[in-house]
């Protein structure tokens, strides 16, 4: 048990180790961003609602707004920033989004990438045959607001990057 | 061609107003009214004040100001500055009233849930036409009603007297929310030393929010920096200058340190400026034939709780007003224009300002006309376009040049429309009913000061730009026009490369920081970037261009009408052996005496000022959708588009502006709704309630291209952004009372009333 | 939108975390999912001072098929519900009412038993697991009880359970031969909380009559409707359009719906009649291993 003051949490991220000292109210996003600076995670609603902040917990995709960081002690986290390479080179998926045009504003790029990101390892494990169809993609992104792209070019890029 | 600048933020490299941190920095929270409309007495911020991590609690009478009023003048209308934080009055729930200060937001959160305030609650007005018609209480001296005035043109009484139809509507626009992805947002930092007041803020706009600041805040301009950091989304949310960013300007400079605030969704939702909410009467007057003979229209504006800036009470129904004749060719036409303010958050731009609700009242009214008189609707349009360019509107408009017909026959036959058209009946027990909508578009675009002024706008619209060539050979081009993703760096990029004849790779464009970049007086909105700013961009560089030619003339003993540059190589013509790279002209004009000698001024900088003439972009929007009559499910199975904006620069660019917009139409059409209860309380705090468009629930968008070049502007460019969401609204309306016409329903208001085609198809009254 | 303060509690065992509810009553609230509460608790419409974490107690995870039945622990997320084989071919309907619930990322952390407690009427696995004839095994001071899901549901937000009682896991029967079920809902966007939503459950005897019949109803009532005593006109013959409609518009008449931001309570009322008349239709052909 902890009082409202501070807990000392330990946690994987990106592959890394790493500690902080939080508030029990402090919800995984704001300690990514705040504690972490790991600003690529995006805050929209804190309501669940948008997706800006779609990051991976134990492999799944989660809201880190609906999480305390608390919660997320022991447990291994990935971030957008775990994409790309060492050298910043682009994961396919983004290098999918780029071509294809699949992000405007960039603010819900980031959730966006993590929850295709899902999909494309979620097909992994079963094991999927085809690529996936038009009607898959957009419900499996339907949980991502987008306002700027009319999510076209999103689910362009998705097609492309789960077809090659 | 993919964006220059995409890799950074697909890596979660950008950086938004809440990725910015400051030495010593504080936390702002807001004490929001949580009354519609209330005299304000006391606040006392002492028990916040007593919790630890809580620096200050600071009311209006703390930091004196000036309240938010802007220069644009309207003969006419009344102006109803807002301060920075309320005092005396609150007149919309969500208006801010206090402002804590913490060593975190949570903190912060906590401290102002403990602040006092008195409120001594007056009756809201939430009915704007109860409003304009006097019923109060008032919000402000001198009545509700801010604006009253008319448009006249032509005779429109003889138009109606000669009329062998009449046919009348009303509507309802709705009132929308913008909904950036990312929430507005500032942090301020105030240098004791220097005076300087630097400003970050999520804005479209900082050359323009300086002088506000500057008014507001009492400063001079040479003393304020607005930088504009990666924007997440803005709509023309983030035009106006807002009342939370003067307070936390002038919070910064009482408390001596820096101060972040970062609006949530709630707040966003509850206090940010709403958007297009109109009522519109409409008559039209036609001849036996189906000619357009005239046109009468009464509009209304809900303004919300103030009018200043660009959030001002007419910019509604002003834009409406003007653009009520659309594409069709009506002279005689006539418009009462009035404009009231109610308890809500006050109205501001959104994408397609004013004329979102004026179109789609009027191309409701035409579906109703084409069924009165029992008449294609597509073919009563045709019959009534504008056919002949360039075209000056009865209301004042020059339309530039366009393809009205020809891109309604091209998105017609896109999608089949006479296979779709049939008159089909009432569906088959268990089939869903079809419809399809077909609503074509002019949109005022490249908003210099003359496009402004057509659109009876008076404001100052103009850019200034410059382009540099450092001794290396780089060029950076700075705009007064930040990106909120549009992708403008790599459209401007292109123009400046081409004009200068260099690698894209070679161009920076930079932009959003008004200690580094030219005046833009409007900042970016009213697709004007491309246009204005890039207009600009191709005159400056043709300029530069000049003066690298003289100067690699003199490096490479040719004459300047004789050197080539291409892809970055300066080469003589008809000698590739006497060539230089950039660099080495550059460098020749920054370090070589010899050449300063004999060019008084060989600086590799140019600046230039544009203001463009007005030039009008058109289109098509068709839409296709399924409805299940009995359950009102509306299904949008097909959405397409036929946009003309001139020349294109980038078609990946222009695409996705396309698209955006229309997504946001459809929205509008279906699901976008801010909702007040009869107590003024706002009923669509949160994004389960305020409905936008998912991924699902739209179609893969069909997009098609015209090309009418402007004659007006640089290279033909038109704008190209608010297309969308000016038009798929109608379209989406035209095709859902297209679809439920056999059950005797009509679209009245958006978004699409389900309860009344439920109720019709179970044969009773709503 | 920053929650207040809170302690935080990770108990192990079902005994720390019912001690820790005995203790602190009102003032503390249970996390599982945390999918609804944490949204509200930023929002400051709850604010408990503790929070009691199911998360790390040993054995809620278990989702378990077995000849009695189906039992999902308070800590099973529902897409491990919705992607599970054997729940997807005995008890189809909570798999298609998972499938309409949010999204991915909010599945994989809400809980089935989290959104029975939650006791939103307008939810989908409410009235699907009550058309199961689930049961809610809840630990106490006192030790273990059951509670039908016909006794479950008080109100918005209200439940049978004692603020110091823990939803430990669901039951749901074992379905017999020749049943067919459906879940059918109006939501205004996918992933949306329904306008109305239906479960129906239809078992058929061997000549096609039906035999038995359960009828739950999503955003009808101030709870998950139970609309068995209206569907029961249908037993005894062949489910047909009539019969499923005359159901139809006994539900609507027996409804109490909201009006709210999603629609009046009137057409609420005809969408209900529309949904179950379909929904029975769907579930009996089904049954006869039509569809």
């Amino acid at each position: 048990m902890s009082e409202p003051g501070r807990t000392a949490i330990e946690l994987t991220v990106n592959g890394e180790t790493r500690r902080g000292e939080v508030e029990p109210r402090m919800t995984l996003a704001d300690f990514l961003r705040e504690e972490l600076r790991l600003t690529g995670t995006h805050v929209g609603c804190e309501d669940g609602f948008c997706g800006a902040c779609t990051v991976h917990l134990d492999g799944s995709s989660v809201r880190s707004c609906l999480l305390y960081a608390v919660q997320a002690a022991g447990r291994e986290v990935h971030t957008v920033e775990s994409l790309a390479g060492p050298d910043g080179e682009l994961h396919p998926l983004q290098e999918a989004f780029r071509r294809n045009h699949g992000l405007q504003c960039g603010f819900c790029t980031p959730g966006m990438l993590m929850s295709a990101l899902e999909l494309a390892q979620s097909r992994e494990r079963d094991g999927a045959a085809e690529p996936p169809d038009e009607a898959e993609i957009r419900t499996a992104i339907a949980g991502n607001i987008c306002r700027c792209t009319g999510y076209q070019g999103i689910v362009d890029a998705i097609a492309e990057a789960l077809r090659d | 061609m993919a964006r220059l600048d995409a890799a950074r933020l697909l890596r979660g490299q950008g950086h938004y107003i809440a990725d910015i941190e400051r030495v010593g920095m504080l936390h702002a929270c807001f004490v929001r009214s949580p009354h519609a409309h209330a005299r304000l007495g006391a606040v006392d911020g002492g028990a916040a004040l007593a919790l630890e991590g809580v620096v200050a609690v600071l009311a209006a009478a703390d930091f004196p100001h000036r309240p938010l009023l802007d220069s644009v003048r309207i003969e006419g209308l009344r102006k109803t500055p807002q301060p920075a934080l309320a005092s005396e009055r609150v007149r919309f729930q969500g208006e801010p009233v206090a402002v804590v200060l913490a060593s975190s937001r949570a903190r912060a959160e906590d401290g102002a849930e403990l602040v006092r305030v008195e409120y001594e609650p007056l009756a809201p007005v939430l009915d704007a036409e109860a409003a304009a018609a006097g019923a109060g209480p008032d919000l402000f001296e001198g009545g509700n009603l801010l604006y009253r005035g008319e448009i006249v043109a032509g005779d429109v009484e003889g138009a109606f007297a000669a009329a062998d139809h009449v046919v009348s509507a009303r509507y309802h626009g709705n009132r929308y929310a913008a909904v950036p992805m990312e929430a507005r947002g500032c942090v301020a930092e105030h240098d004791p030393g220097s005076g300087e007041l630097t400003l970050w803020c999520s804005t479209q706009g900082p050359h323009q929010l300086r002088r506000r600041r500057s008014q507001t805040v009492g400063l001079p301009e040479s003393h304020i920096r607005v930088i504009a950091p990666d924007v997440g989304g803005a709509f023309g949310q983030k035009i106006p200058a807002h009342a939370e960013e003067v307070a936390i300007a002038l919070a910064a400079r009482a408390v001596g340190r820096p101060v972040r605030w970062i609006e949530d969704r709630l707040e966003n939702l509850l206090a940010a400026p709403h958007a297009k909410e109109q009522l519109i009467e409409t008559e039209l007057a036609l001849a036996a034939d189906g000619t357009f003979l005239g046109l009468r229209a009464r509009i209304l504006g809900d303004a919300g709780a103030y009018s200043h800036n660009s959030t001002s009470a007419l910019i509604e129904p002003y834009l409406s007003a003007g653009l009520m004749p659309g594409v069709y060719a009506v002279r005689d036409y006539s418009c009462e224009i009035l404009a009231a303010v109610t308890n809500k958050s006050p109205v501001a731009p959104y994408r397609g300002v004013g004329w979102t609700a004026g179109h789609t009242a009027r191309e409701l009214l035409i579906e109703k006309a084409a069924r009165h008189l029992g008449v294609d609707p597509a073919a009563l349009r045709r019959r009534n376009m504008v056919d002949a360019f360039p075209y000056e509107s009865c209301t004042g408009m020059l339309y530039d040049s366009g393809s009205y017909v020809a891109s309604l026959d091209r998105a017609l036959a896109e999608i089949g429309y006479e296979e779709l058209h049939r008159d089909r009946g009432a569906p088959a027990v268990g089939e869903p009913a079809v419809g399809v909508g077909v609503s074509p578009y002019v949109e005022p675009t490249g908003w210099g000061s003359d496009g402004a002024l057509q659109s009876r706008w008076s404001f100052a619209s103009h850019d200034s730009v410059r382009i540099e060539i450092d001794p290396s050979g780089a060029v950076t081009a700075a705009v007064g026009t930040p990106s909120q993703g549009q992708g403008h760096e790599t459209m401007l990029a292109q123009i400046v490369a081409d004009g200068l004849g260099v690698e894209l790779d070679r161009v920076r464009v930079v932009s959003g920081d008004t200690a580094g970049t030219p005046i833009s007086t409007a900042g970016t909105r009213a697709s004007r970037t491309a246009v204005v700013v890039g207009g600009a961009l191709a005159l400056a560089a043709e300029e530069l261009r000049a003066k690298l030619e003289r100067i690699a003339a003199y490096l490479l003993g040719a004459e300047p009408e004789d050197v080539r540059i291409e892809a970055g190589r300066v080469a003589v013509a008809g000698d590739p052996d006497r060539e230089a790279t950039l660099r080495e002209v550059a460098e020749a004009a920054f370090y070589d005496p010899a050449l300063r000698a004999r060019m008084p001024d060989p600086s590799l900088s140019v600046s230039r000022f544009h203001d463009p003439p007005a030039s009008y972009a058109n289109g098509c929007v068709v839409a296709m959708v399924e409805v299940d009559v009995e359950t009102g499910a509306v299904t949008l199975r097909r959405l397409l588009s036929v946009e003309d904006c001139g020349t294109v620069v980038n078609p990946a660019l222009v695409d996705g502006q396309v698209r955006g917009a229309l997504v946001q139409g459809v929205g509008g059409a279906l699901l976008e709704q801010v909702r007040y209860g009869e107590d003024g309380a706002l009923l669509s705090g949160d994004l389960r309630r305020y409905k936008l468009p998912k991924a699902t629930d739209v179609p893969a968008i069909e997009l098609h291209h015209e090309c009418s070049p402007s004659p007006f502007t640089v290279n033909g460019m038109k704008g190209v952004g608010e297309s969308g969401a000016i038009a798929a609204p109608a379209a989406v309306a035209a095709a859902v009372a297209d679809a439920v016409a056999h059950l005797g329903v009509e679209i009245e208001s958006l978004p699409i009333d389900t309860g009344r085609i439920v109720a019709a198809a179970a044969g009773e009254g709503s | 939108m920053k929650s207040a303060p809170f302690t935080y509690h990770a108990p192990t065992a079902v005994e720390e975390a019912a001690a820790l509810l005995a203790a602190h009553g009102e003032r503390a609230r249970v996390l599982a999912g945390g999918q609804s509460l944490v949204p509200l608790m930023h929002r400051r419409i709850e604010r408990p001072e503790h929070l009691v974490d199911l998360n790390r107690i040993v054995g809620l995870d278990r989702l378990e098929a077995d000849a009695e039945g189906l039992r999902i622990g308070a800590t099973v997320r529902q897409r491990q519900v919705e992607g599970d084989a054997a729940v997807a071919a005995r008890w189809p309907l909570l798999v298609e009412a998972i499938a309409e619930v949010a999204h991915p990322a909010i599945r994989n952390r809400g809980t089935v038993v989290g959104s029975l407690c939650n006791a939103d009427p307008s939810a989908e696995l409410p009235s699907a697991a009550l058309a199961l004839g689930g049961t809610i095994v809840a630990a106490g001071p006192d030790g273990e009880r059951q509670i039908p899901l016909a006794r479950f549901f008080a109100g918005p937000g209200e439940t049978a359970l004692a603020r110091s009682e823990l939803a430990l896991e669901l039951r749901l029967p074992a379905p017999a031969p020749r049943t067919g079920s459906a879940w059918l809902e109006l939501a205004r966007r996918g992933g949306d909380l329904p306008v109305a939503g239906v479960a129906a459950v239809v078992g058929l005897d061997s000549g096609g009559r039906c035999e038995r019949v359960r009828l739950a109803c999503a955003n009808a009532a101030p709870v998950p409707l139970d609309c068995g005593r209206e569907a029961e006109a249908l037993l005894g013959a062949a489910v047909d359009e009539e019969g499923a409609a005359a159901v139809g518009s006994a539900v609507a008449a027996a409804a109490d719906p909201v009006d709210d931001y999603q629609g009046s309570a009137a057409e609420r009322r005809r969408v209900l009649a529309v949904l179950v008349r379909r929904a029975l239709l769907r579930a009996a052909a089904r049954a006869e291993g039509r569809s």
